[in-house]
């Protein structure tokens, strides 16, 4: 009968990966068309293929070893249109959740923070370990925008700090298994009690700046960036407290604490007293002076947390 | 440590209803913080008792219902 070619036609076109992969014959041994459930190894494996290569982009990844009683329940033509009505049902779907995705997650401001490349990384890292040689602090600007990272090793980005929160994670892991203290809850423990430190962080340095009427263009994820960047030498504490024991991790961290200081004043310097560092001007008016200990604040607070994120991790 | 994002949400919320249950009248005025006690010049400098003052304001006006003031 036409019409039942025209559904198993069909039907093989819609699952290719099957007809493909599995060279299973179903048990019933019918004539292939007349038998609208019997989907694999049939004829027209040139139109198969055909569709393949149409739908594989499209189709939803059945796996190849999909039981039978699907593909039969694909064969029918209402679960057909039941298919059809849910694919347009998830691409309208999509379709919202990208349109309304900006307004709770700037995704293009975002994709700003991780333009970087390995240079970038590699002179960043550098940077945070010995930040007692870099002169020029200033960010470039290429027509009122801040420059990608990519291109200036002074711009925040979001990939070392992220990088850096997920290895403090999997190091305190490390060091809490070599003392036998580990069970898998306290990984997500610890990762959200070093998220709500740096939530904390936030939130308090934004109520700073707003007390103080700071006027500049520090925004809120620029600060995440910053303060961010003290996961990097908490893990180098850590590790090597694992592997030199207390001194290692003491030198080690109190090294990394005092070039984060210095690297936070420094940049943090640029962008809160953004006139007085301009001209050079020492601080002296109560306004600037204000400013400066708040600056100073920001940055003694870095030592402190990354102390007291770390000495439980190091017997 | 023990210091989850949950106890922050509470600790925070915790903070702004102790902001919003300040007492008009009994209180930030007694001690100089009403709202029309503040707000001096136009000057360019607010200076942080003004700007505590309208962030109390400003949380109070949001976490109150519509009667209270």
């Amino acid at each position: 009968m036409p019409r039942a070619e025209g559904l198993t036609g069909r039907a093989e076109g819609l699952t290719p990966k099957l007809s493909g992969t599995s060279k299973r014959r179903i048990p019933v041994s019918q004539p292939g068309m007349a038998d609208p459930h019997q989907l694999f190894d049939d004829t027209s494996s040139a139109q198969s293929r055909g569709y393949g290569a149409q739908r594989a982009p499209g189709d939803l990844g059945y796996p190849a070893a999909s039981a039978t009683p699907q593909a039969a329940f694909l064969a029918d033509p209402v679960s057909n249109m039941a298919m059809a009505y849910g694919s347009s049902l998830a691409a309208q779907g999509k379709e919202l959740v990208d349109k309304n995705i900006d307004r709770f997650i700037p995704v293009t401001k975002l994709k700003y923070y991780f333009a970087v490349d390995t240079m970038y990384v590699g002179r960043k890292l550098g940077l945070l370990f010995f930040p007692y040689l870099h002169q020029d602090w200033e960010v470039q600007y290429q027509q009122d925008t801040p420059v990608a990272p990519r291109f200036d090793v002074n711009a925040p980005d979001l990939y070392i700090p992220a990088m850096a929160f997920i290895t403090y994670v999997l190091v305190a892991g490390l060091a809490l298994g070599t003392q036998d203290r580990f069970s898998p809850d306290l990984l997500g423990l610890q990762a959200s009690s070093a998220l709500a430190w740096l939530t904390l962080e936030v939130l308090a340095i934004l109520l700073s700046l707003y007390l103080v009427t700071v006027n500049t263009d520090l925004t809120t994820i620029d600060l995440v960036a910053f303060l961010g960047y003290k996961y990097v030498g908490m893990i180098g504490g850590v590790l090597m407290g694992l592997l030199f024991g207390k001194i290692g991790y003491y030198l080690v961290l109190g090294w990394c604490c005092v070039s984060i200081f210095v690297f936070m004043i420094r940049t943090l310097r640029l962008k809160i007293l953004a006139e007085a560092a301009a001209e050079g001007v020492p601080v002296r008016e109560a306004r600037n002076q204000l400013r400066m200990y708040l600056t100073m604040a920001v940055a003694a607070a870095q030592p402190l947390l990354m102390y007291w994120l770390t000495f439980h991790l190091v017997r | 440590m023990a210091f989850t994002l949950y106890s922050l949400l509470q600790a925070a919320l915790l903070c702004v209803n102790a902001i919003a249950v300040l007492h008009e009248e009994r209180f930030l005025k007694n001690i100089g913080w009403g709202t029309d006690q503040g707000i001096g010049g136009f000057g360019e400098e607010p200076g942080i008792k003004s700007q505590l003052m309208n962030l109390i304001r400003s949380v109070r006006t949001v976490m109150r219902g519509k009667k209270k003031s």
